[in-house]
C-alpha cells in the first residue's frame, strides 16, 4: 500500500523525476491531485482496519512526506531581458566579467545554494543543498537543477542564492551588494552577468567575510582574508591589515618570511636519488607573508608525482600548535607520529605522501608533500624534513609579537596544489 | 456495528478534511527568516561584543575568526543525529553552516546557534514573553491548538507520538525566560555555562574545542530568544494574529527579511548594560527589551478593532471604542484624524509611525502597513543588536587574568562580578592534555589573587572559576602559556 501511495505521489510530482519542464511553475497545484488520488486509497485502508484512527493520520502524514518540495516564486527574473520570473530550482548560468574591462574572468568560484524551509506560522530551515563550480577561460558558469531534493512534510524551496568570489575582487551575491548590504535586483536565472568590482585597499576584509557567507568552496577561496580580517578586529585599519599578510608578499616586503635556505634541489636529489631537473618556485595555494612561506620543487617535464612541496608557518607557539592540530585533522589519512619535533604526523592522499612537524618553542610548523614517484620510500620524506629542520637557524623568523595568526584552511597535500 | 462504521467514517472524514486543509492552506507561505534576520542581528551583536577579545585570551588567537571543530563523537547517538540534521538544514549561503569536516569560525558557531534556536521552527513557540505577566505563548481554551498540532503533523512539525502524548505544539509555549533556563533546551544558559567551563577543564584538546563550540552555539541560542523580544508579536502573545492570519508568518518579519536580508541589517549601537540576565528581557523598571517593544509597538493581531461609524459619530467616540478594544494598555490612542475620508493616516509615537488607519465613510479601519513596518524596523533592529551584544557581554562578564611572575603564575578574578567562586587550576602537558592541579582548589573573590606554582614540564596553565553573583551565574576562565 505504501508503495502505491509513493508511486502516486511521485506521479503527482514529475519534479521528483527531474522533469521540471513539464511541471507547473506553481508547485502548489499538485496538491489537489494528491488529495483526489490518495484519499480514496486511505479510505480503503481504514475500512480494513477501522480502529486505527491514529494510524490513519500517520498514513496521511507518510503520504505527504513522500512528496517533493513546493517551489516558491523566485524573486529574480528568468533572463536579464524579461520580467518573467525565474525558477528557484534552476538551472542557472551566466558569465563573470571584470567590472571595468568587461572581460571574462576565469577562476572565479561560483557557489549556488538552495534553502528549504517548513512550518506553519513559525517557519525555519528544513534542508539545504549546495553546488559549486569555477569559471573557465570564457568566464562562464552553469549550475544544474540539484538532484536528491528533500521530500515532503511541508518542505518548501524558499531561496536560491548565488555567491561569486575571486581574489582581488569584491565578492558578489545574488541577494545583496557589498558594502551596503542593500538588496540586489539585477540577478537573473539564465544569462546572468556578474560584474566583479576591483577590491579597494580601504575596504574591510572582516566586513567582506561577513558579507560573503557561502559554503566550503567559497570559504576555501577566501581563506586568505582571515588574517587581515583578524588584524582589523585587533584594531588595525583595513589598509594596514591588507598590507600585512598577503599583499605585502606580492610586493616583496622585506619582512616576508624566506625559507629558501631550508631545502635545496641538490639535497632533494641526494635523498631521493632523482636525476632530473626541478623548477623551483613557490606553491600557489597561499601567498608568502611575514609568517608563511613555501617552496615548490616542480620536476621538469614530469607529472606531479615527482614534485616536492614545503610549507612553513612561523606563527608563535600557540598558533603553531593550533595549526598543527588543524593539519592533523584536515590532511587526508593523517596519523600522529613521534618522529620529529614536539609532534609530527604522516598523511597520504592519492599518489602523494605528506609529513608535518611542530617545533613548539620556536612557534614553527613545517609541512612537506612529496609525490610517490619522488619519495618512493617512507623514510625519504622524513630525511627531507630533518634536512629542512637542520637549516632552520639560517632562516630569519618573525618576532613573537608579530605572530599569532593561523590560516583558516589547510593546504592540499598535493605538492603543486592550486588555489 | 453499523453505528461504529459510521463513527469511523465520520472520524476519517474529519481527518481527511484536516489533512486537505493542511495541504491547501499554505500556498506561497513566506517563512520567518531566522536564516537571515536572526543571523544578521547576531552577527552585528557579536561584532559589537567583547567575544573576540575573550576568545583571544583563551588561546584562540584569531578570536571570532578562529576555526573550531565540533566533535560529534563526544555526543550521544541521539543527540548527535539530531544536531547533525539541524546543522545540515542550515543554508550555506549564510556562511555559518559548518563544513563537512565540522569546522566553522567561532563567530559562525554563535550565528549558527541563533538560527538553530528556531530549527525546527516550532521551538520558536518558547520565545514569547509578556513582560507584565511573565507568561509565554498561551491560547484560549478550545480546539484550535489541537487543530494546529494536527496541521503540523502534515507539515512535518509534529509526530503522531507527540500528538498522542500531548507534547505537540498546540499554540502554547514556555515563556522565553523559562526557556533559556530549561534543561531540555540544548541552546540554553545552563548549556553555555557548563560547556564554557568544559572548554577549559576537559583533558583532551579535541574535547575542549568541541565544548567551546557547544558553548558558542548556546550563546547564539540565548541571543536569538532575546532578539525575539524585539518583535512585537512575541511580547504581545500574538501568534494567531501575526503568524496564522494567512499562514504566511509575520508580515513584519517578512518585511524585515525582504528589505534587510542578512547583510543589510544596521549595526548595533552601544551594547546595553543590565543588572542580570532576566532584566535584558523584562524588568520592573521597564527597560527590558520586551517592555520597550510591547509599550511602543503594535503587532498585527493586537491593533484596535475596526470601528463602525455613522454620520453623527464623533471622533472622540471612535477613539474611545478603539481604545476599549486594545488588549494591552500601550501604545494607545489619544486622537485620530478622520478627515478627509478614504485617506490613510498614521498614529505617530516618539517620532515613528506605529499604526495606520483609514476612514472609509462607514468604518474606521486600523492596520499595520509597510510605512509602519519601516519605522518599526528602523527603531527596533539596532536596539535588538545592542541588547543582544549586552547580553553576550553580561554572560562573559567574568574572566581570569593570569600573569607569569618568575616561576609562578598569579591568577586574579577580573571583570564585572560582585562575588567570587571556587577556583580550579589545570596543567597542560606537551601533548595538549590537561589535568587538574591537586590542591589548587581555592575560593577566589573579585579582584582577589592567588599564586600557583606550575609543576615542571607544564606547557600551559589554565584556570576556571564558577560562581554566582547578583547578575546570575558566571564562569570565569583564563589560560597562559608558560615560558
Amino acid at each position: 500500500m505504501l508503495e502505491t501511495i509513493g508511486e502516486r505521489c511521485k506521479a503527482a510530482h514529475p519534479l521528483l523525476e527531474g522533469e521540471r519542464d513539464v511541471h507547473s511553475r506553481d508547485g502548489h497545484d499538485t496538491h489537489p491531485f494528491i488529495v483526489q488520488q490518495l484519499i480514496p486509497t486511505i479510505s480503503e485502508s481504514v475500512k480494513s482496519a477501522p480502529s486505527a484512527h491514529l494510524t490513519m493520520v500517520a498514513w496521511f502524514a507518510a503520504l505527504v512526506s513522500s512528496c517533493g518540495p513546493v517551489v516558491e516564486n523566485a524573486p529574480f527574473s528568468a533572463r536579464p531581458d524579461t520580467l518573467r520570473p525565474g525558477d528557484l530550482l534552476g538551472p542557472f548560468d551566466g558569465v563573470v566579467v571584470d567590472g571595468e574591462t568587461d572581460r571574462p574572468l576565469a577562476g572565479a568560484v561560483v557557489a549556488g545554494s538552495w534553502a528549504f524551509e517548513r512550518g506553519i506560522g513559525l517557519q525555519g530551515p528544513a534542508a539545504a543543498l549546495e553546488a559549486a563550480t569555477e569559471t573557465g577561460a570564457d568566464g562562464r558558469y552553469r549550475l544544474r537543477i540539484p538532484a536528491d531534493l528533500p521530500r515532503g512534510e511541508g518542505v518548501r524551496l524558499r531561496r536560491f542564492t548565488l555567491v561569486v568570489y575571486r581574489r582581488e575582487y569584491v565578492a558578489w551575491r545574488s541577494d545583496s551588494s557589498f558594502p551596503t548590504g542593500e538588496p540586489r535586483n539585477d540577478f537573473a536565472q539564465r544569462g546572468n552577468r556578474v560584474r566583479l568590482e576591483k577590491w579597494q585597499s580601504s575596504m574591510s576584509h572582516y566586513r567582506h567575510l561577513v558579507f560573503l557567507g557561502g559554503g566550503p568552496a567559497i570559504r576555501a577561496a577566501a581563506a586568505w582574508e582571515v588574517q587581515p580580517a583578524g588584524l582589523e578586529l585587533d584594531g588595525a585599519s583595513p589598509a594596514t591589515a591588507s598590507e600585512h599578510p598577503a599583499e605585502a608578499a606580492h610586493g616583496g616586503s622585506s619582512a616576508a618570511l624566506d625559507i629558501s635556505p631550508l631545502l635545496s634541489e641538490d639535497e632533494v636529489r641526494g635523498v631521493t636519488g632523482y636525476a632530473g631537473k626541478f623548477e623551483v618556485g613557490k606553491l600557489a595555494d597561499r601567498a608568502t607573508s611575514d609568517v608563511y612561506d613555501s617552496r615548490h620543487f616542480k620536476a621538469s617535464d614530469k607529472p606531479e608525482t615527482h614534485d616536492v612541496g614545503l610549507r612553513v608557518w612561523a606563527i608563535g607557539s600557540v598558533a603553531a600548535e593550533a595549526q598543527f592540530r588543524k593539519l592533523l585533522g584536515d590532511l587526508p589519512s593523517a596519523v600522529a607520529t613521534e618522529e620529529m619535533g614536539d609532534a609530527s604526523l604522516r598523511a597520504r592522499g592519492g599518489d602523494v605522501t605528506g609529513f608535518a612537524f611542530l617545533l613548539r618553542e620556536r612557534g614553527v610548523v613545517m609541512q612537506l608533500s612529496c609525490g610517490l614517484a619522488q619519495c618512493s620510500e617512507p623514510s625519504m620524506i622524513l630525511r627531507l624534513a630533518k634536512l629542512a629542520e637542520s637549516h632552520l637557524p639560517e632562516v630569519k623568523l618573525p618576532s613573537p609579537e608579530s605572530t599569532g595568526l593561523v590560516p583558516l584552511s589547510s593546504p592540499s597535500l598535493a605538492p603543486g596544489a592550486k588555489p | 456495528m453499523k453505528r461504529t462504521s459510521l463513527l469511523v467514517r465520520a472520524r476519517f472524514t474529519v481527518t481527511a478534511l484536516v489533512g486537505a486543509w493542511a495541504l491547501f492552506s499554505h500556498p506561497a507561505a513566506r517563512a520567518y527568516e531566522s536564516a537571515t534576520t536572526h543571523a544578521g542581528l547576531t552577527e552585528r551583536a557579536v561584532e559589537a561584543s567583547r567575544l573576540h577579545n575573550v576568545l583571544a585570551q583563551l588561546g584562540r588567537p584569531l578570536g571570532l575568526l578562529e576555526p573550531l571543530r565540533i566533535g560529534f563523537d563526544f555526543f550521544d547517538q541521539d543527540e548527535r543525529r539530531a544536531l547533525q540534521a539541524r546543522l545540515d538544514a542550515l543554508d550555506p549561503a549564510g556562511g555559518y553552516r559548518p563544513g563537512p569536516d565540522g569546522v566553522a569560525g567561532a563567530a559562525h558557531w554563535v550565528v549558527a546557534g541563533a538560527v538553530l534556536a528556531k530549527t525546527p521552527p516550532e521551538r520558536g513557540a518558547n520565545h514569547f514573553l509578556d513582560p507584565a505577566s511573565g507568561k509565554g505563548l498561551h491560547d484560549g481554551p478550545g480546539l484550535s491548538g489541537i487543530a494546529h498540532s494536527l496541521r503540523l503533523l502534515f507539515n512535518g512539525g509534529a509526530s503522531v507520538r507527540e500528538l498522542a502524548a500531548g507534547t505537540a505544539f498546540t499554540l502554547e509555549g514556555k515563556s522565553a525566560l523559562d526557556w533559556i533556563w530549561t534543561p531540555g533546551n540544548d541552546l540554553g544558559v545552563p548549556v553555555f555555562l557548563d560547556n564554557w567551563e568544559h572548554a577549559v577543564s576537559l583533558a583532551e584538546p579535541r574535547a575542549r574545542e568541541s565544548a567551546l563550540v557547544r558553548a558558542l552555539l548556546a550563546l547564539g541560542g540565548v541571543m536569538a530568544v532575546l532578539e525575539d523580544a524585539g518583535q512585537p508579536a512575541f511580547v504581545r502573545n500574538d501568534f494567531r494574529g501575526a503568524f496564522l492570519q494567512q499562514d504566511d508568518g509575520s508580515a513584519y518579519e517578512q518585511f524585515v527579511a525582504a528589505h534587510y536580508g542578512r547583510t543589510g541589517l544596521p549595526a548595533a549601537g552601544a551594547s546595553v548594560s543590565r543588572p542580570d540576565i532576566a532584566s535584558f528581557f523584562a524588568s520592573a523598571d521597564g527597560k527590558g527589551l520586551a517592555n520597550r517593544t510591547q509599550r511602543r509597538f503594535f503587532s498585527e493581531g493586537t491593533i484596535p478593532a475596526d470601528v463602525s461609524i455613522e454620520r453623527d459619530t464623533k471622533v472622540a467616540d471612535v477613539v474611545r471604542r478603539a481604545r476599549e478594544s486594545l488588549v494591552f494598555p500601550s501604545p494607545t490612542l489619544s486622537a485620530l484624524v478622520l478627515r478627509p475620508a478614504q485617506t490613510r493616516h498614521y498614529l505617530a509615537l516618539e517620532g515613528h509611525r506605529v499604526l495606520a488607519y483609514e476612514n472609509s465613510g462607514t468604518q474606521v479601519r486600523f492596520l499595520l502597513d509597510d510605512a509602519v513596518y519601516a519605522d518599526m524596523a528602523r527603531t527596533l533592529l539596532p536596539e535588538i543588536a545592542s541588547y543582544a551584544a549586552g547580553l553576550l557581554n553580561h554572560l562573559l562578564r567574568a574572566h581570569l587574568e593570569m600573569t607569569i611572575a618568575g616561576t609562578s603564575v598569579n591568577v586574579r578574578l577580573g571583570g564585572e562580578v560582585k562575588q567570587g567562586g571556587a577556583l580550579r587550576v589545570f596543567v597542560e602537558d606537551a601533548s595538549g592534555r590537561r589535568r587538574e592541579l591537586p590542591g589548587a582548589v581555592a575560593s577566589l573573590s573579585p579582584g582577589g589573587e592567588i599564586t600557583v606554582n606550575p609543576p615542571a614540564g607544564a606547557r600551559k596553565l589554565a584556570a576556571v572559576v564558577r560562581g554566582r553573583d547578583v547578575g546570575g551565574p558566571f564562569v570565569a576562565a583564563g589560560e597562559v602559556t608558560l615560558p
